[in-house]
């Protein structure tokens, strides 16, 4: 097996969302197509308990040499996966430096907090704003809003995966992963297999 | 979860740890496998559960952990190599019978115990070491400190434990149990089992064959033998290893996930020729010559370990034995500060301790950029405090409680346990449970408060449970509370799975582990023929749910069940689409003015709802709501509307 | 003294705990928060208003008489002991079927039963006694209905939780039957109409009944379980004085217990009611001391002198003139009940010049505590 370069060893990969989105989902596709081209993988989940509602990451360490522990440190990561506008901020806060990659999906989940009126949403446009001066670059891909045009916003997990094959930012193509897409949802292939597409095509515009 | 049963040897697989373990105990050959569900440990039995049917092999989901491990035993001694899997508080459930197995010593077939704790308590109660349960207890213990190990080391525990001839553990945390990796694949047995539980009959005989710990001393001594040749075996294991120079300005000693985080600590400060890390895979009994060989690596020696000192101080204990090292080393861990002596460590902490103890500056980020980054994080993001589901029954079940409570007008209390439902010590369960503490435990509470009227007491007690937890611990309490009539109500909220570690099938259920249908255990039959009045309601009535824990209150006099059954939202919505779908009349709706004041989005809470600030009016979130419709009936405008879907 | 806006906080401080909650229902019904359950008034959850309804409406939170009294009758608070009258008579129905079910003279059914008829009313909001004899605020939409809540069980009962229920949007004309507590706050809510409840305006006849106190529903209820077999109970009555009897009259029996017996079920918040006849109804209506089957009648409003104008035309009434020392008992006792309150008041705050929620004329109020 021929392993691609890394453009950095390890290539720090954060997914954050809120409980439920289905961020192991993406960690899972993501992890399995790098370990089928080679590299090791360590992927740090949040699981149990706080998934119920709360903020949730993964945490991929790609390597060419060596296994990782499941936690990128501070400052570290290279590129992060957003799919909730302020859950990605939070991750820029602690993980985030000048050349961090963000790809960002800018649909909102509300906490009960901000429900609640104990905690204060931030307009959204600024908070786009804040991302994008945090990071190298950032691609704004609307993930749920494409998904809810296709049918169901839980297209929103393929069109993501998708973007990241896109922009180009891990060492990955379309073919290393469209597999690992069919072993995962065999049953809604074709319409998440659109999904991937339509997530590759945003992130090249 | 991965395909762990595929005959690829050689091949590299993404697993979780929990998975690497399920792949070890195959390539071990095992034939018997239980567990109670319990984060982290869950995959372990779920993957095997699996593929049982198609590898030859049996797996449970037994009702509680002391069973599962009993069960385990059994098979060893009619010669199937077991294994038992559970979370830390598991290991405490059958602490008594390990602490009369490691006496009896097992069957002919290996048997290995795998706990798994939960530094920073991430999906528990507590956070508890189960190490030094190992050590008190007499038991090999071992911990992996990757995924590859965590398959080989399972794999070689049922070896170690033939032949030793005694139960073997090993220890897992969260980040590694829950965390992925690669793992190359060995090779899968091909042999038949043949269960046989072998005995002689000859009653004149000296010792006959029996499984017991008696005579204790003796048996004492022989697992004292046991633990020496134990220790022998650990001495030469490749488990045990160090990586760094030979003269180190800092020698680590570290096991289980925190050999990862040390390895990180040590490159991201590219100290790899300064710094020495004395990696140990077998924990107890401590392999001492190994480690003895090593300790002189360096003056200063690092403790990286997570909960418990459990190295610290079995590493201390030995060098107190040791004729005076010179210079003395200094020891550095959680005794010294440097190390969190609570909670998780990561790659940061380390980092952070090592900088401390060599007067290191460490910087990963730009300083503005830092300066920057943290500010507006701290500043514009909101808290995201855990809740129930959208749809969740128990939220409409803490409702009714709630209400019911408040109605009732006595200030009762409800006593909590172990599941989802413990969320309902926050606001996702309006504050309503008081107590939690382990699996069963509010109800044995509640059997005593309820006792209480003879000194002033008249607050109803409300114990809630899930269903799961209801066959696991709390059966005796409730006996308990009927034979000795203590005024409560147990709450059983049936959401017909064992929710909160991945909607396990349990005796309520009719199916086991194995995908397999069985018989139904009825809970309220099974209360019934205690003698307990019973109701059962579905919470998303919650009229009739009040309704009936208000009587049931008014009543008193004896323990009293009442089933709150509805099935978990996050497996119905597996199976079916959304019942109705939900909207608001923005019309009616009256938002934050007298005779509501935001009662849905301030106080019911379901992340289905959300609040237009700049309307003034509730909304429904599509892509959250799953369209269970009970937000219908507690808006007191009739502004929610439900349509069929 | 202005009146303050404030919450169900408050409400629950200030009256609820502090044991003055009349239960005459008006903070509850509309309100997700505030509910009657069993004689009491439960708080589910914080509601985080500062200026509820709930307070606004509360016969126990600070009333200033005259400008209740300008916005009911036009004029300032009467100093006379009944309050503002037209007329005071006696009268009882001629109308057997109600005979048969009334209290005393029939007056109030036969009056609602004529507004039915005549299109004052549509509906009418009032307490009804249930078979297991435990009071409940219904919405009678009937005649029919309406004739199975004659008769009274003294027990403070929520009927403006009734009111408060209905739909917002409900266009039907409405009466509403209370005890002065019950008045008094649907004259609150005429002098600042509610908002996301039902218009008060729908209410086109308020119809008062005399009352020295009611009984505290829960406590009374369970001692009444003790003591008799209800469901043979037919009618509760007490009897004018000097009778001091609460009599029970069952399917087969009549039973007398002392009144000294039942008074300690009365509710606290009675002491402090100083109002015996309905002062805010546009009729009032009680029993009349030492002559049964006949009732007092005190018209107080227009809309009140119309509808007891044509009851007497249409000969539904038998009218005759209340007897002269009647009426002096009848002032007397309502005097009694204003100074009796007035000074509980006083000594509660500690301060003659404190009447807690009674909003006086200066004049007025050192006349009572004189």
């Amino acid at each position: 097996m021929t392993t691609k370069q890394l453009p950095k060893d390890p290539l720090n990969l954060i997914i954050t969302g809120v409980g439920g989105q289905g961020n192991v989902m993406i960690s899972l596709i993501i992890g399995n197509a790098l370990v089928r081209e080679g590299y090791f993988v360590t992927v740090g989940e949040t699981y149990g308990a706080s998934q119920r509602g709360g903020p949730v990451m993964s945490h991929l360490r790609i390597s060419k040499e060596t296994q990782y522990s499941p936690f990128i440190p501070d400052g570290c990561a290279d590129i992060i996966l957003g799919m909730e506008p302020v859950e990605t901020l939070r991750m820029l806060g602690r993980y985030g430096n000048p050349n961090v990659i963000t790809i960002i999906n800018p649909r909102p989940i509300y906490s009960i907090d901000v429900t609640g009126g104990q905690a204060e949403y931030p307009d959204l446009d600024k908070l786009i704003e804040t991302v994008k001066e945090l990071s190298a670059k950032t691609w704004v891909i609307k993930a749920t809003e494409e998904a809810q045009k296709m049918g169901s916003p839980m297209f929103a997990n393929a069109i993501l995966v998708g973007a990241v094959i896109g922009s180009g930012v891990l060492p990955l193509d379309k073919k290393s992963v469209e597999p690992v897409l069919r072993e995962t949802f065999p049953k809604e292939i074709e319409a998440n297999l659109a999904a991937f597409n339509k997530g590759i095509e945003l992130a090249k515009h | 979860m991965a395909n762990i049963e595929i005959d690829a040897p050689g091949t590299r697989q993404l697993f979780i740890g929990n998975e690497a373990i399920a792949r070890g105990a195959l390539e071990a050959g095992i034939g018997f496998a239980a567990a109670y569900p319990g984060t982290p440990s869950s995959e372990i039995i779920g993957s095997l559960a699996q593929i049982a049917k198609e590898m030859g092999i049996y797996a449970e989901w037994s009702v509680n952990e002391k069973v599962a491990m009993e069960a385990a035993t059994g098979a060893s001694f009619a010669g199937i190599r077991a294994l038992a899997a559970m979370k830390q508080n598991g290991v405490n459930v059958v602490s008594d019978f390990l602490a009369n197995l490691v006496m009896s010593g097992i069957g002919k077939g290996g048997l290995v115990l795998v706990s798994c704790d939960d530094p920073s308590a991430i999906s528990s109660s507590n956070e508890q070491d189960t190490r030094p349960i190992a050590k008190w207890l007499d038991i090999p213990l071992v911990e992996p400190g990757d995924f590859q190990e965590a398959k080989d080391m399972t794999k070689w525990l049922f070896d170690l434990s033939e032949e030793i001839s005694t139960l073997c553990m090993l220890r897992s945390v969260t980040r590694i149990a829950h965390a992925r990796g690669n793992v190359k694949l060995g090779e899968l047995p091909k042999k038949e089992q043949r269960a046989y539980f072998e005995q002689i009959h000859d009653l004149r005989n000296l010792l006959p064959t029996s499984f017991m710990p008696i005579p204790s001393p003796l048996r004492h001594f022989f697992l004292h033998m046991k633990m020496d040749r134990t220790r022998e075996k650990f001495e030469a294991s490749p488990f045990n290893r160090y990586l760094g120079p030979d003269k180190a300005d800092l020698l680590i000693v570290t096991c289980g996930s925190c050999w990862l985080y040390s390895q990180d600590a040590i490159k991201a400060l590219k100290l790899e020729d300064k710094v020495g890390i004395l990696k140990l895979g077998t924990l107890w009994p401590l392999p001492e010559k190994f480690v003895e060989s090593h300790l002189r690596k360096s003056q200063k020696v690092l403790f990286v370990e997570e909960i418990d000192p459990f190295l610290e101080r079995s590493v201390m204990e030995f060098v107190a034995s040791l004729p005076s090292i010179s210079p003395h080393p200094t020891f550095y861990g959680k005794r010294s500060g440097h190390i969190n002596a609570y909670g998780e460590l990561n790659p940061d902490l380390v980092i952070k301790a090592i900088s401390n103890i060599l007067g290191l500056t460490y910087q990963p980020r730009d300083a503005e950029y830092s300066g920057k980054a943290e500010t507006v994080a701290k500043s514009s993001v909101p808290e995201r405090s855990m809740t129930f589901c959208a749809g969740c029954p128990h939220r409409a079940t803490f409702w009714a409680i709630k209400n019911a409570l408040k109605l009732d007008g006595r200030d009762g209390v409800v006593t909590g346990d172990i599941g989802c439902y413990s969320m309902a010590l926050g606001p996702a369960g309006f504050f309503q449970v008081r107590t939690m503490h382990c699996m069963g435990g509010g109800t044995g509470v509640a059997n005593g408060m309820g006792k209480l009227g003879q000194f002033g007491f008249n607050q109803p007690v409300l114990a809630v449970v899930g269903d799961s937890t209801f066959y696991h611990a709390t059966i005796p309490a409730l006996i308990n509370g009927i034979y000795n009539q203590s005024d409560f109500i147990l709450v059983i909220l049936d959401n017909s799975a064992t929710a909160m570690t991945g909607f396990q099938p349990h005796p309520g259920t009719g199916m086991t582990a194995m995908g397999e249908p069985t018989k139904v255990v009825s809970m309220e039959a099974l209360c019934r023929s205690l003698g307990a009045r019973v109701e059962v309601c579905d919470p998303f009535d919650l009229k009739n749910t009040t309704v009936t824990l208000l009587d049931m209150m008014a009543e008193g006099g004896g323990a009293k069940v009442a089933i709150v059954r509805r099935q978990c939202e996050l497996v119905r919505g597996k199976k079916e689409k959304p019942p109705y779908k939900v909207r608001i009349d923005t019309e009616k709706c009256i938002g934050e003015a007298c005779g509501c004041d935001r009662l849905c989005t301030r106080v019911f809470l379901c992340p289905g709802l959300i609040w237009d600030k700049k309307a003034g009016k509730s909304k429904i979130d599509e892509v959250i709501c799953t369209g269970c419709g009970v937000c219908t009936d507690i808006c007191p405008q009739g502004a929610i509307i439900k349509e069929a879907a | 003294m202005a009146v303050e806006a404030k919450g169900c906080k408050e409400l629950f401080n200030e009256v609820i705990e502090a044991g003055l909650c009349a239960l005459c229902g008006a903070c509850t019904g509309s309100c997700p928060y505030l509910v009657y359950y069993k004689g009491r008034i439960a708080l589910l959850d914080n509601c985080t208003l500062s200026d509820g309804q709930c307070y606004k409406y509360c016969p126990r939170t600070y009333i200033d008489m005259d400008r209740i009294s300008q916005q009911v009758f036009g004029m300032p608070y009467s100093e006379d002991e009944m309050g503002t009258t037209t007329e005071v008579f006696m009268a009882r129905t001629t109308d057997t079927r109600i005979r048969k079910v009334a209290q005393y003279g029939g007056v109030v059914t036969t009056l609602l039963s004529l507004a039915l008829t005549e299109g004052l009313i549509d509906n009418i909001v009032l307490a009804k006694t249930s078979d297991d004899k435990t009071a409940n605020p219904v919405l009678a939409q009937s005649e029919k209905e309406m004739l199975q809540c004659a008769g009274s069980n003294y027990m403070a009962c929520p009927v403006l939780m009734t009111y408060n229920q209905i739909p917002k949007d409900d266009g039907s004309k409405l009466g509403i039957v209370g005890i002065p507590c019950q008045v008094l706050a649907v004259a609150k809510m005429k002098q600042a109409p509610p908002v996301n409840r039902v218009s008060i305006g729908n209410v086109k006849l308020v119809i008062g009944l005399f009352c020295t106190w009611a009984l505290s529903p829960n406590k009374f209820h369970r001692f009444l379980k003790e003591k008799l077999d209800l469901s043979k109970v037919k009618k509760f009555d007490i009897p004018p004085p000097p009778a001091n009897r609460f009599d029970v009259y069952t399917t087969s029996d009549e039973i007398s217990l002392p009144l000294d017996e039942i008074r300690q079920f009365t509710m606290p918040t009675c002491a402090y009611c100083l109002d015996m006849t309905s002062e805010f109804a546009d009729i009032s209506v009680g029993s009349v001391e030492g002559i049964e089957g006949w009732n007092t009648v005190i018209v107080r409003t227009n809309v009140g002198a119309k509808l007891v104008k044509t009851a007497k035309a249409k000969k539904k009434l038998e009218v005759d003139k209340l007897p002269s020392e009647n009426l002096a008992h009848l002032k007397e006792a309502a005097l009694l009940k204003r100074k009796r309150a007035l000074k509980e008041l006083a000594k509660r705050s500690g301060d003659e010049k404190n009447l807690l929620y009674v909003g006086l004329s200066p004049n007025l109020a050192k006349k009572l505590l004189a």
